[in-house]
């Protein structure tokens, strides 16, 4: 058993956003335990490391991320990705403790599946495609809740809205709940809900904030990768 | 306009088209399930699991973009391209 959690486009779609991806992105606990039981699971996948950094736990524990692509006849070609860290998240402990469990009889399958606003958390990146996947999973959980949330829904939907008219009606329903997200967005106290285009731009503002915040702390990261790039051992 | 019909209006603008409340409105299996449908005809059309260059990426100078997309494999060919 590999303590796991998925991550990237199809813990997306379980929560309704729509994300074509290519491959499996998980976080993993990175103790030694658990990497014996991850490096076992990826030797019945026939999973190849196919770029650098190698498997090792330090790189693991510095936020890199592992990429693999497995050669089992039943997965031909699927790619990998691991994690044990993501950028503004909390410890994977914490994560599991937050987790999403979703069992498919059918398929006699469970999905560990990291928390709503663990996912939108991870998400908040330096690329385009990440935020409307963040407006959307936002959006869908807005959906199907709306009729009668509890008070930490309605927080996140205030704190991670991304949707301008949204924001708008969620502030005009739940006023007395703003308060509680001052700290995050200390701006919509004084949000005038009719201005949609003020909306749009100060949640512009926000997400330049958080790419920039993305760039910084990739840039050491993409450097050691170059790095290791540069020094692997070319095969002979 | 009073306040339902300001959240109205709200609503109607937010939900902008019929096709993303119906994807919101099935359960995660079934959403998986429809994403697994659009990943096997995807990979029966031919379709490379290799990553996508993507500039943005942290990863984009590591990953190997090696296998060229389905409309590139020998048996297709573009027989009339549009102005752009």
């Amino acid at each position: 058993m590999v303590r796991h959690l998925l991550i990237g486009g199809q813990a997306c779609v379980l929560y309704g956003a729509a994300e074509f991806s290519r491959d499996c992105d998980l976080i993993i606990l990175a103790d030694d335990t658990n990497l014996q039981n991850l490096n076992a699971a990826l030797a019945d996948l026939r999973a190849d490391c196919i770029a650098v950094p190698e498997f090792k736990a330090e790189y693991l524990h510095r936020g890199h991320a592992v990429h693999f692509r497995c050669q089992h006849p039943d997965v031909a070609g699927l790619r990998i990705d691991i994690m044990s860290k993501l950028r503004g998240c909390d410890p994977f402990e914490q994560l599991w403790q937050r987790r999403t469990t979703i069992e498919d009889s059918e398929n006699n399958a469970i999905y560990e599946v990291v928390a709503i606003e663990d996912l939108v958390c991870a998400k908040k990146t330096q690329r385009d495609k990440d935020w409307p996947m963040i407006r959307r999973l936002v959006e869908a959980h807005y959906d199907l809740n709306q009729d009668a949330p509890n008070e930490a829904m309605v927080l996140f939907w205030l704190r991670e809205s991304r949707t301008s008219s949204m924001l708008a009606e969620l502030v005009h329903r739940f006023p007395d709940s703003v308060a509680g997200v001052d700290f995050e967005r200390p701006w919509l106290k004084s949000l005038d809900v009719t201005n949609l285009g003020q909306i749009e731009q100060l949640l512009r503002a926000e997400e330049d904030a958080q790419r920039q915040a993305d760039r910084g702390y990739w840039q050491p990261l993409k450097e050691e990768l170059e790095r290791l790039r540069m020094n692997r051992p070319r095969p002979t | 306009m009073n306040d339902q019909q300001r959240i109205t209006r709200l609503q109607e603008a937010r939900l902008d088209s019929d096709s993303w409340k119906e994807w919101y409105r099935l359960t995660p299996l079934e959403r998986m399930r429809e994403s697994m449908k659009l990943w096997r005809f995807y990979l029966e059309a031919g379709g490379s699991l290799d990553p996508e260059p993507d500039s943005q990426s942290p990863f984009d100078a590591v990953m190997p973009h090696g296998t060229p997309p389905a409309y590139r494999r020998s048996g297709l060919r573009v027989v009339r391209r549009s102005g752009v």
